[in-house]
């Protein structure tokens, strides 16, 4: 049930919803990996939304370089870890959710325990690695993945749902190199809020997702492309030949 | 025949993009991207490795559908082909 304060905070996307959807992200639990220039964002909205938990992961310290981008950290919280910083500002925007920070990293060790039962699990990561651990874990669990990355004024997203669309492997076969990207604060703004859609619209039920299509952002030329994208037979995250450690449940 | 090319994000930078071209018929579509990226060198650094070959990481497709960059030595241009060619970003 909504609280009479709870109505009256989404009133103007309950008209939208209706308080049925609204109930819907109330009882939602979304895991963020990554509390950096996507994940800020996406955490301040999807809060703002009502999604019910939010769960955010992060391992670092809020350092003056991330602060052209990284919008849920202040000036002030320099040297602070990212998840004080998050869960701090998070609470004071939302009080009416429930916010979990976890400061850690995510490998094979520990995503299954961190992702938990999670409704959807966004990648507000920073290198593919990690991205591919994600992929593997929403695969196993049978949870989707919302896929999103930025370089310079260029950004993609795609959604995933395990199981019936191509898979993050079956897109990415391999890794671009590692590198310290350029990056201007509106781009992961801009790929975050394709994520944060994405999410609103797979747990409200409604839309078309973003599957099967990866969705490219050009900031240069302020042109978005599409390109159509499928499962891969031989993904090996996936397809038939996929690794042992995947064919668990 | 007449193709279109089309480079995305950095690709683009270097090399523009919604090329279309006029190959000979047969031509591979790795030949064909090799010719067009020789006018850039950084264009055809970023999209092929020392010894040639696609860099791994870049993602081809032929009329919407992935192109594995292996298979790209011997897949024949056909006309009115669309190759993408896309360098995924990491950031976050």
């Amino acid at each position: 049930m909504l609280s009479q304060r709870e109505l009256e905070r989404y009133k103007r996307q309950i008209l939208l919803f209706g308080e049925e959807g609204q109930e819907k992200l109330k009882k939602a639990k979304i895991f963020i990996a990554g509390a950096g220039g996507l994940g800020s964002p996406i955490s301040i909205y999807l809060a703002v939304a009502g999604v019910g938990t939010i769960t955010l992961v992060d391992k670092d310290v809020v350092e003056l370089t991330n602060l052209n981008r990284q919008i849920l950290h202040y000036d002030r919280d320099i040297g602070k870890k990212k998840t004080v910083s998050a869960e701090e500002k998070l609470r004071e925007i939302n009080p009416d959710i429930t916010i979990k920070v976890i400061d850690t990293t995510i490998d094979e060790r520990t995503a299954a325990k961190l992702v938990g039962s999670s409704d959807g699990i966004i990648d507000a990561m920073d290198n593919f690695p990690t991205r591919y651990v994600l992929n593997d874990i929403a695969l196993k669990k049978y949870i989707p993945l919302f896929h999103g990355a930025i370089r310079g004024l260029y950004g993609q997203a795609t959604t995933i749902i395990p199981g019936e669309t191509a898979c993050l492997r079956c897109i990415f076969p391999k890794a671009p190199p590692k590198e310290v990207f350029p990056v201007v604060g509106v781009t992961p703004g801009f790929i975050g809020m394709i994520q944060a859609n994405e999410v609103l619209k797979f747990l409200l039920g409604t839309g078309q997702l973003l599957t099967n299509r990866l969705l490219i952002w050009d900031g240069m030329k302020a042109n978005m492309d599409e390109i159509t994208v499928e499962r891969d037979p031989d993904c090996i995250s996936c397809g038939k030949n996929k690794r042992p450690m995947e064919r668990e449940k | 025949m007449k193709v279109k090319i089309r480079f995305f994000a950095q690709f683009r930078e270097l090399l523009g993009t919604d090329i279309v071209v006029e190959p000979s018929s047969g031509t591979l579509v790795s030949s064909l991207i090799k010719e067009i990226t020789q006018k850039n060198k950084k264009g055809y650094d970023a999209i092929f490795d020392e010894t040639g070959k696609f860099r791994e990481f870049v993602i081809l497709m032929r009329n919407g559908k992935r192109l594995d960059n292996s298979d790209a030595n011997k897949t024949k241009i056909l006309d009115g082909d669309e190759i993408a060619i896309f360098p995924p970003v990491a950031g976050g």
